[in-house]
């Protein structure tokens, strides 16, 4: 956005906490993130990555604090409001979350009609774009169950991006993917990040991936960020804690 | 807890929950007269929606309604038969037919074909996420799941119990005259002189209301359902029950009310 400089975060989480029953997931987490970055979110399992990304598109409302896109507080926002402002996101879920009654193509072609497009060759335009971006060209008209897990994913993804939005949200977007379509789908943020300024925001557990992709990490421990900083800083950070995770080491023996 | 102390928290509970229930009804019943306030119906999807509901029903509620009226006919003509009054059998199946059994049976079907049906796939969306996919898009749930439904129901309801009826009162014709030899003259002229616009308004309007609470609450339960495969089974089979005994219970209601503005044997 032309209107906004680098400084202000495009968005802004104050002071957010969650729970679910007895269980505190998120504790008071503060957040910015600007336009065009590129935020890995990492830490353990269980931990409310998912639960942070889902607060950040409003599909879970905040016990406390906010989560503001360009200053508009979308924590109390009725969903009828929130769905206009959704329609500037998109989002990846960890099970890609396909419409079963749908083929891969209707799957993908959902954001552009739900935001009014109807010019039947544009539609199918940008959806061959999008499919052949995460290598899915071909399977176009098969129906979700027939699809693996990877290439379910990699629907999802096409599905979050083709409607161009300012910002993507991935939840484990190379999770079970292999190591080629790993390196496929990074190398499709970064592109998305450098031609259009997409502002990107993935969880991944994979450390290849956040030294190739992130411009900052951020991890989320014991429901606050625990680090937030550049990949080298990461790297040279004399925490245990982070050294332990980025080397995949869990501390018990043999 | 002491005797009547027990019994009070328990049953209060239970209302409190029912009262908590009744509330998330109104609250979707609000988002989709708001839904329906924003224009935001999707043809096609109604479409397909109607094809499931009415055209997908009609086998089911057409051997219901003829079996009823073939049953009820042959009950009838034996006991009126004591009292010499076997051709004015035509009448009373008739106004049966349109004021209760065929609403009630044609809605009861329809819970158990249709309103399972909804609560399992919405149940299903529910849980494999598609409904936050859905919102994550941009599309409410309610403009894109319930409203189709509701308004495929509305057109389908009136039209599946008109065929429960009409082949209900061709079997018992058949039966009547076919079986038990009353003459077709006097069996049509009693069927024509019980059955007035009042009883064809009773069955219409009960069928609107039957498809109102089959819809809500179906879909209520599919959007709620939670814990994966065992949720969606749970909120089919409360979808079937709550819809069935809310059908018979609204029935007794709307039976007194009705009749007072068409009150029964106004057609004498």
């Amino acid at each position: 956005m032309a209107t906004l400089s680098y400084e202000e975060p495009f968005i802004r989480i104050t002071g957010l906490k969650k729970s679910f029953g007895e269980q505190k997931t998120l504790q008071g987490v503060d957040l910015d993130i600007y336009h065009g970055e590129t935020l890995v979110l990492i830490g353990p399992s269980g931990e409310g990555k998912s639960v942070l990304l889902k607060h950040i598109i409003g599909l879970l409302n905040p016990d406390d604090g906010k989560v503001e896109l360009e200053g508009t507080d979308l924590s109390h926002m009725k969903e009828r409001e929130l769905l206009k402002m959704r329609r500037r996101m998109g989002y990846l879920f960890q099970n890609a979350a396909l419409f079963d009654s749908l083929t891969v193509a209707q799957n993908v072609a959902f954001p552009l009609l739900e935001a009014g497009l109807r010019n039947r060759a544009e539609i199918y335009k940008r959806v061959q774009e999008a499919l052949e971006l995460v290598e899915l060209g071909e399977h176009k008209d098969k129906m979700p169950v027939n699809l693996s897990g990877g290439m379910r994913k990699r629907v999802g993804i096409a599905r979050a991006i083709i409607g161009k939005p300012d910002c993507v949200l991935y939840d484990e977007p190379t999770a079970g993917l292999d190591p080629i379509v790993t390196d496929v789908i990074d190398l499709m943020i970064q592109r998305l990040q450098k031609r259009f300024q997409v502002t990107s925001i993935v969880i991944t557990h994979d450390m290849g991936s956040v030294f190739k992709i992130a411009d900052r990490v951020a991890m989320l421990k014991n429901g606050v960020i625990y680090f937030i900083g550049t990949p080298d800083e990461m790297k040279q950070s004399p925490d245990p804690e982070i050294q332990n995770f980025i080397a995949g080491r869990s501390g018990m023996c043999a | 807890m002491n005797f009547p102390f027990g019994i009070l928290s328990i049953s209060g509970r239970w209302f409190l929950d029912f009262l908590a229930y009744l509330g998330e009804l109104g609250a979707l019943t609000g988002e989709l007269v708001e839904s329906i306030k924003l224009g935001a119906v999707r043809g096609r999807l109604m479409l397909q929606q109607i094809v499931t509901i009415g055209y997908g029903s009609q086998a089911v509620v057409i051997v219901t309604g003829a079996f009823t009226g073939a049953v009820f006919t042959a009950q009838s003509y034996f006991k009126f038969k004591d009292f010499g009054i076997e051709s004015s059998v035509g009448g009373i199946v008739s106004v049966s037919l349109f004021r209760e059994l065929g609403p009630v049976l044609a809605g009861l079907m329809v819970t158990g074909r249709v309103g399972a049906s909804m609560a399992a796939e919405i149940g299903t969306m529910k849980v494999s996420e598609q409904i936050d996919a859905l919102r994550v898009m941009g599309a409410h749930p309610v403009d894109y799941l319930v409203l189709p439904r509701f308004l495929a129901m509305l057109i389908s309801m009136p039209l599946l119990i008109s065929e429960c009826i009409a082949f209900g009162l061709a079997a018992s014709f058949i039966v009547g005259t076919g079986i038990f030899n009353i003459p077709y003259a006097w069996y049509w002229k009693h069927v024509v002189d019980h059955t007035a616009l009042e009883d064809v308004s009773f069955s219409m309007i009960k069928g609107f209301v039957f498809g109102i609470l089959i819809v809500l609450i179906s879909c209520h339960q599919g959007l709620i359902a939670n814990n994966g495969a065992v949720g969606v089974g749970l909120g089919t089979t409360r979808a079937v029950v709550y819809s069935s005994l809310s059908l018979l219970v609204c029935n007794f209601f709307l039976t007194f009310l009705l009749n007072y503005f068409f009150p029964l044997g106004s057609a004498l």
